[in-house]
């Protein structure tokens, strides 16, 4: 064991100088023993965001360029922006909740519909995001998260509040139906159908669960 | 698969707390170290590990979010022991990911428990600790230690889930009134350790000498070390900040005020705080200042207002609803704003008591927690005394100070640091 003469205390671990003042230490017969390991720096690897982000500024300034430089009719520089920060957007949020399965697919479809409605409107009101994209992000949801839950054999609890959401969100569509808001009908009556049955299923089997669940989450 | 009824708990009055304030910077993890006399041995360890959790269920626990509040959900993860790899007192807290609120590590001679604050305080880790260390040794060591009494559960497992806050405050009680909002205490400053780790000094000593020393002063050990950590931090301060109160955090364990066995969260904490009002101190004068706020805070009547005041803020029906997002950012706010108050915080964890028969296996003691400020910690074990400064800070002029008061006079001290 090192001793510092300015602090006169003894140093434990192997060092060239005294951690209280920072003086030189004199050699001493024992070196010092090894009580921590030597935890080498934590760098997080983001290159490959980079790159794309890299990547998205470029695809965007040029595509303003190229329409500066060739105009044409439409504003398309201003939509492949908007696709860019889509994206973005939807990365974000996937890579965030990296540890909840159930609870991201339940996001991705509310972020794919949202986006959905709001691109349908921008290019010119079709209704295609109500008459297919929701109702199918609907059922790919529910498909998706029976399946992983099977898969990585979730526990009951882990994935039944999100079917239940899913399940909710499904009814939904009866609204664009009964607005008469959807022109091609066939997969928001599938989708309304699916998720009845599934609600129901969910009800007659796990009812005790999913009032387990709704105590424990919603406790005051 | 037939799907187990799983049990959930809300968390208790101090618990709530912590995963809202949590982040890289200050974790909210502490760390409990035991130094052996010999290298550990990992499969032992985690043979131990196993045992120990089987009286400890809350800490096979996750934590989680509900619409309103935290709750603990009991899980059925088992813990690894693994190589010491990461920072001292790294997250432990993730925001839904699901994951226990504790790891077990070794590194050659030492054996660390580190837990999230919101799981249970220092009292409840030492438990789980000693449990630990039980039967690590007793495993190792079969025949020699065939004679030792079965390790004496102190409490029943219901008792080791109690949440005490809740059942030790009473409504009769008259409102804390603490209007009398402190001061803007003195800040220390300092470069940033690198990636924000936390710098670790230790100092390990003959506890009887340091006791023989305050009293010297008259004094208690504890009211010593925290009058010598104010002259310390004196000794560092700017002049022209000096017309800035030094403030303390010290926190109490409840348990031996009021009748509670719980392995859960059971604390209160005190400010000391020290105005020298640009005066010449006299640690004489710090000590005896100190040992009267020590008193006047010390009674069940002063410690019955605080737990009533911190249960009627989460019983208060307005608080209740709040969605806990919202909850979150309240808290956050209120803990930043009252963060400028505190200047550094002490803490003495107390003795730990084992078997006889284990001394001549075990060292040491210590414990740590993560700094967003500069803190200090104590524990001592059969006659070693360690005390551990941890801090966001390269800078350890403080800490020299500190230790260099406890050289001169006689005392042999062992420095260790991590970084």
């Amino acid at each position: 064991m090192k001793y510092c003469n300015h602090c006169k205390v003894y140093i434990r671990d192997k060092r060239e100088k005294c951690i209280l003042c920072g003086n030189t230490l004199p050699n001493a017969k024992d070196d010092g023993e090894e009580i921590f390991p030597n935890i080498p720096p934590y760098f997080e690897n983001h290159l490959a965001i980079k790159i794309m982000a890299l990547i998205s500024v470029i695809i965007v300034v040029s595509s303003f360029a190229i329409d500066i430089i060739f105009p044409s009719e439409i504003n398309w520089p201003i939509l492949v922006l908007l696709g860019i920060i889509s994206m973005w957007f939807s990365l974000y949020f996937l890579i965030q909740r990296r540890y909840h399965i159930p609870k991201k697919i339940i996001q991705q479809v509310a972020i794919i519909s949202l986006l959905a409605v709001f691109w349908d409107w921008k290019i010119g009101w079709k209704g295609w995001s109500l008459s297919f994209v929701i109702p199918i992000a609907c059922i790919g949801a529910m498909i998706l998260i029976y399946v992983i839950a099977k898969i990585m054999k979730l526990s009951l609890r882990d994935y039944i509040t999100y079917a239940l959401l899913d399940g909710i969100f499904g009814i939904v569509p009866a609204l664009f139906l009964l607005f008469g808001w959807v022109n091609f009908i066939y997969p928001t009556v599938i989708c309304v159908a699916l998720s009845i049955i599934f609600l129901s299923a969910l009800f007659i089997f796990h009812s005790k669960d999913i009032k387990d669940e709704l105590d424990k989450r919603m406790h005051i | 698969m037939k799907q187990t009824r799983t049990n959930w708990i809300k968390l208790d009055n101090a618990s709530k707390y912590f995963p809202a304030v949590a982040n890289n910077k200050d974790t909210k993890v502490f760390r409990i170290i035991c130094e052996l006399y010999e290298q550990v041995d990992p499969q032992v360890l985690q043979e131990a590990l196993d045992l120990t959790l089987e009286s400890f269920p809350l800490f096979r626990s996750v934590l989680r979010r509900g619409l309103f509040w935290y709750y603990f959900e009991l899980s059925n993860i088992y813990p690894k022991v693994e190589l010491e790899s990461k920072p001292i007192c790294a997250p432990l807290y993730f925001k839904d990911r699901r994951n226990l609120l504790f790891r077990v590590s070794y590194y050659n001679r030492r054996i660390n428990l580190e837990v999230f604050h919101a799981l249970t305080d220092g009292t409840g880790a030492f438990w789980f600790l000693e449990n630990l260390i039980y039967h690590y040794l007793t495993i190792k060591y079969k025949d020699r230690f065939k004679d030792i009494p079965p390790l004496n559960p102190k409490a029943s497992i219901s008792q080791k889930m109690d949440d005490s806050f809740k059942k030790n405050y009473s409504e009769d009680i008259k409102y804390f009134n603490d209007k009398r909002k402190n001061p803007k205490a003195y800040q220390i400053k300092g470069t940033r350790n690198e990636e924000n780790r936390t710098k670790l000094i230790e100092g390990s000593m003959s506890a009887k000498k340091v006791l023989n020393l305050a009293h010297e002063y008259n004094t208690t050990l504890t009211v010593f070390l925290t009058s010598l950590l104010i002259y310390s931090i004196y000794k560092e301060m700017p002049v022209n900040k000096r017309n800035k109160p030094i403030v303390l955090s010290v926190p109490i364990n409840l348990r031996q005020f009021y009748e509670s066995k719980t392995a859960r969260n059971f604390f209160s904490t005190m400010d000391i705080i020290y105005d020298f009002k640009n005066s010449h101190p006299d640690f004489n004068e710090i000590i005896k200042n100190v040992q009267e706020q020590f008193r006047r805070n010390l009674t069940k009547e002063m410690l019955d207002k605080k737990l009533k005041h911190f249960m009627s803020l989460e019983q208060n029906p307005f608080a209740r609803i709040v969605p806990l997002s919202i909850k979150d950012i309240v808290i956050r706010i209120v803990d930043k704003l009252g963060s400028n108050r505190i200047t550094s915080s002490i803490s003495n964890v107390g003795k730990i008591v084992l078997f006889e028969e284990f001394k001549d296996f075990i060292k040491q003691f210590s414990v740590c927690v993560s700094a967003r400020r500069l803190s200090v910690t104590l524990c001592s074990y059969d006659d070693k005394l360690v005390i551990s400064f941890t801090s966001p800070f390269e800078e350890a002029d403080i800490q020299k100070n500190f230790f260099h008061f406890l050289a001169e006079r006689g005392i042999d001290i062992e420095i260790t640091s991590n970084l």
